[in-house]
């Protein structure tokens, strides 16, 4: 929770009527995107990251499930945030967040039993995913409706793309393919190609999320100076 | 600050705003759910006896599974139960009846598969074992429900563990039901070449999922193994 509230985010006052795409809500929407993505720069939501990108359509759907989850327990959390006791108010976030995964999750196992069961208990994990209830506490409790609902979504942009981005170079790498399609022809194998085994496994996805954050804060040149 | 009544309130209403919530969607998806269940279990039987492949269409699994799957119901004294079908049996009350499945082609049966299940470390593991002609060598194996962790238990799943149940024989030379035994490293390193085909590779930190697994697989094993020992009499006396 420390690396989340340092992003807190007060200023949205009773202007009576601000834009709906005013500036400061289009920075809500696109700074979770880049400068402020939840898993390069505040290193959250790191286990699933790992666990779901081996492949490009468990990445994707995890991916929705995770915009599906924020994007509606930002906008909750921020209708009840005058509502809600101060005493209970992570049990009340968490419960929201619960019903909202194990929804997904059942109409998950409805819809699209093969992916759920690649997923297996990551879709349960999204509970504890540290950016939902991050953004919950840090943003949504003082926001309205209208701006959580755009943090919600830009944070969980912000975790999907990188996580496509890391799926996609382990199934090309670790499989050959791209989203189940073979990519390289049989005569390359022929001739001494090999998948590189590693991408398959966790290590390989360590690899590439460490590549990207290092790339990412050498161009944006945002990084703790010790 | 609010009063502990209305967080009292506050509470109850949360709760009961969830359930209701999950109750309907857990209601209205029930029937999609179980049969997506029972269509993937007759994936893993077709899987088990190595028909079909993993990339075929609903359709292509469901016809294949009606052209070569036979069951049979089968009691613990080895005698074939005809007054019930497999989806009849009861687990909670039919304690002595046990589901059999066969895949039969042009009349020949290729392969026996049984169910199997038992505890893994953390959860109840279910699958699949299909052996061959023999009885005695083990075509091939699928676990399809547990709730072991991702990337250690979990790796019972997947390709590599279950290819290495593949030509293994549950006998040994001198007619002793001894199953299949995980062993906690490799093979080929451990176990002597003439004892190797009662033993499977382990999975590195998992060894209690592949203790668990050892124990159910012997005891399923050994309950069908009345019927298994009868059909082997027919055939001698044949």
């Amino acid at each position: 929770m420390a690396e989340a509230s340092a992003t807190v985010d007060t200023q949205v006052q009773a202007k009576p009527k601000e834009k709906l795409f005013s500036k400061k809500n289009k920075r809500t929407l696109s700074d979770p995107l880049s400068d402020n993505n939840p898993i390069t720069l505040q290193v959250l939501g790191i286990c699933s990251a790992l666990a779901v990108t081996v492949q490009v359509p468990t990445a994707l759907v995890m991916s929705g499930a995770v915009v599906f989850v924020l994007t509606i327990s930002n906008v909750t959390v921020s209708i009840l945030r005058n509502k809600i006791p101060s005493k209970i108010r992570i049990i009340v976030e968490l419960a929201i967040v619960a019903t909202l995964v194990i929804l997904v999750d059942q109409i998950l196992k409805a819809f699209l039993y093969d992916i759920s069961k690649q997923l297996s208990v990551f879709v349960g994990l999204i509970i504890t995913n540290c950016i939902i209830l991050g953004r919950a506490e840090a943003f949504a409790l003082q926001n309205k409706p209208w701006p959580s609902f755009l943090d919600g979504l830009g944070n969980a942009l912000g975790y999907a793309i990188i996580l496509l981005v890391v799926a996609t170079g382990r199934e090309i790498l670790g499989s050959g393919s791209f989203f189940g399609f073979q990519l390289f022809p049989d005569s390359w194998y022929a001739a001494g190609y090999e998948n590189m085994g590693l991408m398959v496994l966790s290590p390989g996805a360590f690899i590439l999320l460490g590549l990207i954050i290092w790339g990412q804060r050498m161009i944006s040149q945002k990084f703790e100076e010790n | 600050m609010h009063k502990n009544t209305y967080v009292f309130f506050f509470a109850a209403a949360v709760t009961i705003t969830c359930s209701i919530l999950l109750a309907a969607a857990a209601n209205l998806l029930k029937d999609r759910q179980q049969e997506n269940i029972a269509f993937d279990i007759q994936k893993n039987i077709l899987a088990s006896a190595e028909l079909g492949s993993a990339e075929m269409i609903r359709q292509e699994v469901l016809d294949l599974y009606d052209k070569y799957i036979r069951s049979k119901v089968v009691n613990l004294q080895g005698e074939e139960v005809s007054d019930k079908t497999v989806d009849q049996i009861d687990p909670k009350k039919d304690l002595d009846l046990l589901p059999l499945y066969y895949a039969e082609e042009n009349g020949e049966i290729s392969a026996y598969i049984i169910p199997i299940s038992g505890k893994g470390l953390w959860s109840t593991i279910y699958g699949y074992l299909a052996l061959e002609n023999d009885l005695n060598t083990i075509m091939g194996i699928t676990f399809y429900k547990h709730g072991e962790t991702p990337g250690l238990g979990g790796e019972i799943e997947k390709d590599w563990f279950k290819n290495n149940f593949k030509g293994k024989k549950i006998y040994s030379p001198d007619g002793e039901l001894v199953s299949i035994t995980v062993i906690k490293g490799k093979v080929e390193e451990l176990i002597p070449a003439e004892e190797a085909y009662h033993y499977v590779d382990g999975i590195s930190g998992s060894t209690l999922t592949g203790n668990g697994l050892n124990n159910f697989l012997k005891n399923d094993l050994q309950t069908y193994k009345p019927y298994f020992d009868k059909l082997k009499e027919q055939r001698m006396e044949q």
